[in-house]
């Protein structure tokens, strides 16, 4: 029963990727066969060559918002986790007025499909120009993601045992340099989780960036890939080897750190 | 002696704090109150109309008809990724060789942009290239290839869910995994000594242990279907066979342009979660202790 479950999950997730992978290994000739080839009759990077090489337009767009997307990405997992780490050391360790409201008061926002808020933070991020900027998407990226990495430290530290910290202060330490010398290196795997789970969930963005960047100066690898389906000219192995590429740099952090992932996303779910 | 104000805790909370308020809260609230307004970029002034919106968006038939798609694609979905979760979690409830290989596998298809999910699915549905015809017709199932996205409403709806299902179900997983791994196994052993076979074990240790797992994971399920965008989006374009309330919500808002319609039917978006969510858990959420 088990090795039955076990190649169920392996085949539900790996064979439409496969799919992917097999058909952008392919001609455009060679994927209208039918029935359809399972393996590349003569496997071709040239789609690969086409997405990625040359100074045509699809090219272009295509290396444009991969640069588009690790920026957005990279400066929203930065924020976000700084920001969340001084948030829920404070509200781990401290005690202060307006402590659980606000704590409370992140986690209500939650409850609240993101989608709830994507008109007014558009309205909003025009009235101050920032629409069409990296800076409005960090910043409306960061706002959507730290209710979720402030919970995920906050339980993580309040886990951690208060012997080592209060020694520290014992010894003089400022709470700042607690923070900075026992706290952050014991607080470490719950960093890093927070940190790759808030890259991922940026790499995943559509409707936000889809509403909040207009051109390639800031639209990410997804919109501009999702734009591409919606031309028929692009033929679909081309667009396949678009959705892998895509895809690689996910696929890669999940299948190598799922411990992580694993974790931080367990962690204050269930108890 | 009187204590001196400790500033300290205010400076490290305080950006969190400028965050929500400024780019949660206050948006929030401006979506619930301009829902009662009357909010045109394009043919202004803004002002008070009641509940015009709301009139509006239920006297238009696409917007109707999209409350229905969400409503197939929310019953599919929390169904569908609720028992795939606990049939994958019992799969990987004990340990054993390759364990964490299978786990990091399984994960993949939630850490995956779900647009880009929705291209690599097209691979599989489509009516001339696709997968799924070609296996079908090499077994002789069908004599010629079919159309399975934009002709008919349930099996469009029932095929874009299943790329969306394939997304959510990794998380609903974990969730009841976790869950499942607070059961002692002494449970179980002594079920097995009284004689009872491992199926009824399934229906009467497991399952209702698990309570709290799949409270959680169903109402995550439920707040990802009634938000559904990027999948249909780019399975079934704007066509009225597959398109979800979100989907709808950003025609509205940012095709045309008015922002009021937007809000309000955000806003019913908003409160459907909250509802729901609130009765799921009430119905399947049970506090367990060991």
């Amino acid at each position: 029963m088990r090795r039955l479950g076990v190649a169920f999950i392996l085949l539900w997730s790996l064979l439409p990727l496969y799919w992917a992978l097999n058909t952008s290994l392919q001609t455009d000739a060679q994927v209208g066969a039918k029935p359809a080839h399972y393996v590349p009759p003569s496997p071709t990077l040239r789609n690969y060559h086409t997405l990625l090489g040359g100074a045509d337009e699809i090219p272009d767009a295509i290396r444009r918002s991969t640069v588009n997307i690790f920026v957005e990405c990279g400066a929203a997992t930065i924020v976000t986790v700084v920001l969340a780490t001084l948030a829920a050391y404070a509200f781990a360790r401290m005690r202060f007025r307006g402590r659980s409201v606000l704590f409370y008061a992140v986690l209500a926002t939650m409850a609240f499909p993101a989608y709830t808020t994507l008109i007014p933070l558009y309205r909003i991020l025009s009235t101050f120009g920032l629409v069409n900027t990296y800076t409005g998407i960090v910043l409306v990226y960061v706002s959507g993601f730290l209710p979720l990495a402030t919970w995920i430290l906050h339980a993580y530290m309040s886990s951690l045992p208060r012997a080592i910290e209060e020694a520290a202060e014992v010894d003089g330490a400022s709470r700042m340099r607690v923070l900075w010398h026992v706290v952050l290196p014991l607080a470490r795997p719950g960093i890093i989780s927070t940190a790759i789970i808030t890259f991922l969930f940026a790499w995943a963005q559509f409707l936000f960036p889809l509403v909040l960047s207009s051109d390639l100066s800031t639209q990410p690898l997804t919109v501009v890939i999702a734009a591409l389906q919606g031309r028929h000219v692009v033929p679909f192995s081309l667009l396949s080897a678009a959705g892998v590429f895509a895809l690689a740099v996910p696929a890669v952090i999940a299948m190598t750190l799922n411990r992580y992932i694993v974790s931080g996303l367990l962690s204050g779910s269930v108890k | 002696m009187k204590r001196r104000f400790d500033f300290l805790p205010y400076a490290l909370v305080s950006p969190l704090a400028a965050f929500i308020v400024a780019l949660a809260l206050v948006p929030a609230g401006v979506t619930i109150i301009q829902s009662f307004y009357r909010v045109q970029e394009l043919n202004p002034p803004t002002r008070f109309n009641g509940l015009d919106n709301f009139r509006e968006l239920f006297s238009d038939t696409a917007v109707r008809s999209s409350m229905v798609n969400t409503g197939l694609y929310v019953l599919f979905g929390v169904t569908l990724s609720t028992v795939l979760g606990i049939i994958m979690a019992v799969t990987l409830q004990r340990h054993f060789r390759g364990r964490s290989i299978v786990i990091a596998v399984l994960i993949l298809p939630w850490a995956l942009p779900g647009v880009v999910e929705g291209i690599v699915w097209t691979g599989i549905w489509d009516s001339n290239t696709g997968l799924l015809n070609s296996v079908l017709s090499s077994l002789h199932l069908i004599d010629h290839y079919q159309v399975y996205l934009g002709q008919n409403r349930l099996l469009t709806i029932f095929a874009i869910e299943l790329v969306h299902v394939w997304q959510i179900t990794p998380l609903s997983t974990l969730l009841v995994l976790a869950a499942l791994q607070n059961i002692p196994g002494e449970l179980y052993e002594s079920a097995n000594l009284d004689g009872c076979s491992p199926w009824a074990a399934l229906w009467r240790i497991t399952l209702p242990l698990a309570r709290p797992g799949i409270a959680i994971a169903m109402v995550q399920a439920l707040i990802a279907t009634l938000n559904v965008f990027d999948q249909p989006y780019v399975l079934n374009g704007a066509a009225p066979t597959g398109a979800s309330v979100t989907m709808q919500t950003y025609f509205i808002s940012f095709q045309n342009l008015d922002f009021g319609a937007g809000y309000a039917l955000s806003l019913l978006i908003t409160v459907a979660t909250l509802v729901l969510s609130l009765g799921v858990v009430k119905l399947v959420y049970r506090s367990v202790e060991f």
